[in-house]
């Protein structure tokens, strides 16, 4: 049961951020009962606040919309819908970066070199940004998973994608040429609401 | 060899061609407004460009009437040719009055004749482009149409530009308070109106010829006002300010951002028959005199029926729009039509590209094929002619790999890829 008194927190359904953000809410002093972790709804012990378990690109929408209060999201989320929200925290977790890369075994290659080449990629927003700002134009070949293998497979020229270490990119014969942006986990703030939300922004 | 006498192939004084290069320009500009209109729930109607002369004739005025294209058809009857688009509009209202939904709202973008002087912007064949709400006298119409002017121009690229705002029974109510004579009102407003073109000692000279020096001296002082709305609004405050502030009122709680709207006390539109709110649109950085004008009007049909239909619209000036766009630089990246030309390499690969001609098609990109099976570079020439930005190319290899060459006009670029991916390389393109 969830309660419209209650201050509903948005986080990661599964994913690299769910566990930094769990120890987030954690340290601003809200319990809960971890072994409800598969629940879509958990209610804190000692707080009016719940935990709502959604898909990561489904966070904002959730926040915009008044759903939830509070939402932790990659800031590359952030980007790609092109909206602004209101950041309350920058929390330091969940580091990365949108790169654009090539395959590794091509001469050296630039950021003109991406003209009229097709890029495989599940931030098409972001990167038709950076391809304006840059003057470049390029055929965006929008996939939802496993942007890496497309230049293996004859699918596109170069990819732009998130990568942590590089590991992934190297292992798949890539390397990158360009950040776009760097991105960090962050807390956002519904623009409803205010008064309610206190109980947290009180803490932060 | 005898040489048939050849006509000079000329047009009228005051009309103009458009080539495409022009009219794509103005489709351009015609689409994104009427796309504004639409989102407000406007249907569009038409009218005959040819009327009876007696729908039109004494409708504008002398002058109008001197500028009525008006002649007798081969049938004997007495014709003219639309002159603007509210009269026919309010003949339409009055035909078809049973079968219109009350309010009705309607745009209409058309061309209208007159037999004026040319001069430079000025020409007999013009295009105009209206919208108008009828059947109702709540202000909410007025803040309809001025959220569709913020819009409108936003839409079409214009970063400043000021919606210059007044109300006649204001105008009224002062000129009654200084004890001007109803029948002189309507001079008054007439040569208030062009303090913009004559300045104030202009306005100060003519009106003294219709009445006293000092009269003239308190009227400037009334309304020729600087500060913000609110202030002008305060010092307005005995007279019949009440429209104003609320119509201003009500235009920011409809999202019309306050910067964009300025209310000037001296705006007085030239035309007698506007009875609430007036309304002038100026573009900012270029001088081109005002773009958009309109207002409330009483009595629309009066001409054609006893209905006492009460109205607010305003006519967009479409030339100068487009003239205001091209002079800011709004315009000149508009492309043409076409995005692909598929060449024609010979007889023997003629079906893949046709085959490919239909498969861009199909995706929705605009694609022509050539029509001749001419040296390439001919082909690209008429490519680059037409500013289409790539040539697809299915040549004997390509055939053999079910592929497909992309050349980039632009850039002279050449990339070959499979043929089954050719359609998503164009529809996720950057900047097709």
């Amino acid at each position: 049961m969830t309660s419209e008194n209650n201050v509903r927190i948005a986080v990661q359904k599964r994913g690299r951020l769910q566990d930094p953000s769990l120890s987030f809410i954690r340290s601003l002093g809200f319990e809960f009962d971890t072994t409800r972790l598969g629940d879509l709804v958990v209610k804190c012990t000692n707080a009016l606040v719940e935990i709502l378990f959604v898909r990561n690109s489904d966070i904002p929408e959730y926040v915009k919309a008044g759903v939830a209060d509070f939402g932790i999201v990659g800031e590359n989320v952030i980007y790609e819908r092109g909206e602004n929200y209101k950041v309350v925290k920058r929390l330091g977790f969940g580091q990365c970066k949108l790169v654009i890369a090539f395959p590794k075994k091509l001469p050296r290659r630039e950021i003109k070199d991406l003209q009229d080449e097709r890029i495989a990629t599940s931030y098409p927003n972001s990167l038709r940004k950076f391809l304006r700002q840059n003057d470049v134009s390029s055929s965006i070949i929008e996939i939802n998973g496993s942007v890496e293998i497309a230049p293996r497979l004859g699918l596109a020229d170069a990819i732009c994608d998130i990568t942590q270490t590089g590991k992934t990119l190297s292992e798949c014969g890539l390397k990158a040429i360009a950040t776009i942006f760097e991105s960090q986990a962050v807390l956002i703030e519904s623009p409803f609401n205010r008064k309610k939300n206190n109980i947290v922004l009180e803490r932060i | 060899m005898k040489t048939k006498k050849k006509i000079i192939p000329r047009i009228l004084k005051g009309t103009r061609d458009f080539l495409p290069a022009e009219m794509t320009r103005r489709n351009l500009v015609q689409s994104k407004i009427v796309s504004i209109f639409e989102r407000f729930g406007y249907d569009s109607i038409d009218t005959p460009a040819i009327e009876y002369a007696e729908t039109l004739v004494g409708k504008y005025g002398d002058d109008g009437s001197k500028q009525l294209y008006r002649f007798e058809d081969n049938g004997g009857r007495d014709v003219a040719l639309r002159f603007d688009q509210t009269v026919p509009f309010a003949r339409l209202v009055s035909a078809n009055y049973s079968q219109l939904p009350m309010p009705f709202k309607r745009y209409q973008i058309s061309k209208v004749w007159r037999a004026d002087k040319p001069a430079k912007g000025r020409y007999r064949e013009f295009t105009q482009c209206d919208i108008d709400i009828i059947g109702t006298k709540n202000l909410l119409a007025e803040t309809e149409i001025a959220k569709a002017i913020y819009l409108v121009f936003k839409e079409l690229g214009f970063e400043k530009f000021v919606i210059k705002i007044n109300s006649r029974r204001l105008i009224n109510s002062i000129l009654d308070f200084l004890k001007i004579e109803k029948e002189k009102q309507p001079a008054i407003m007439r040569i208030l109106d062009k303090l913009n073109k004559i300045g104030r000692d202009g306005v100060t000279q003519e009106m003294s010829q219709v009445c006293d020096v000092s009269v003239v001296k308190n009227i400037l002082k009334t309304m020729v006002l600087v500060g913000t709305n609110q202030e002008k609004i305060e010092n307005l405050k005995k007279y019949d300010i009440a429209e104003v502030e609320m119509f201003l009122q009500l235009c920011g709680d409809a999202g019309v951002p306050e910067e964009f709207l300025e209310f000037d006390p001296s705006l007085a539109r030239g035309l007698d028959y506007y009875t609430g709110i007036i309304y002038e649109v100026y573009p900012q950085g270029v001088d081109i005199g005002a773009v958009c004008a309109g207002g409330r009007y009483d009595d629309l049909c009066g001409m054609f029926t006893d209905k006492e239909i009460s109205g607010v619209g305003v006519a967009f000036g479409f030339d100068r729009i487009v003239v205001a766009m091209e002079d800011l630089g709004l315009l000149n990246d508009v492309k043409f039509n076409s995005d692909v030309v598929v060449a024609y390499f010979d007889e023997i690969t003629l079906p893949k590209s046709l085959e490919v001609w239909s498969q861009l098609q199909t995706a929705g990109i605009n694609t022509e094929i050539y029509f001749e099976p001419a040296k390439l570079p001919k082909q690209f020439a008429y490519a680059d002619k037409k500013k289409v930005k790539f040539v697809v190319i299915c040549g004997p290899d390509e055939v053999a790999d079910n592929a497909v060459t992309i050349k980039n006009m632009e850039t002279g670029k050449q990339k070959t890829i499979p043929q089954a991916q050719l359609d998503k390389y164009f529809s996720g393109y950057t900047n097709l």
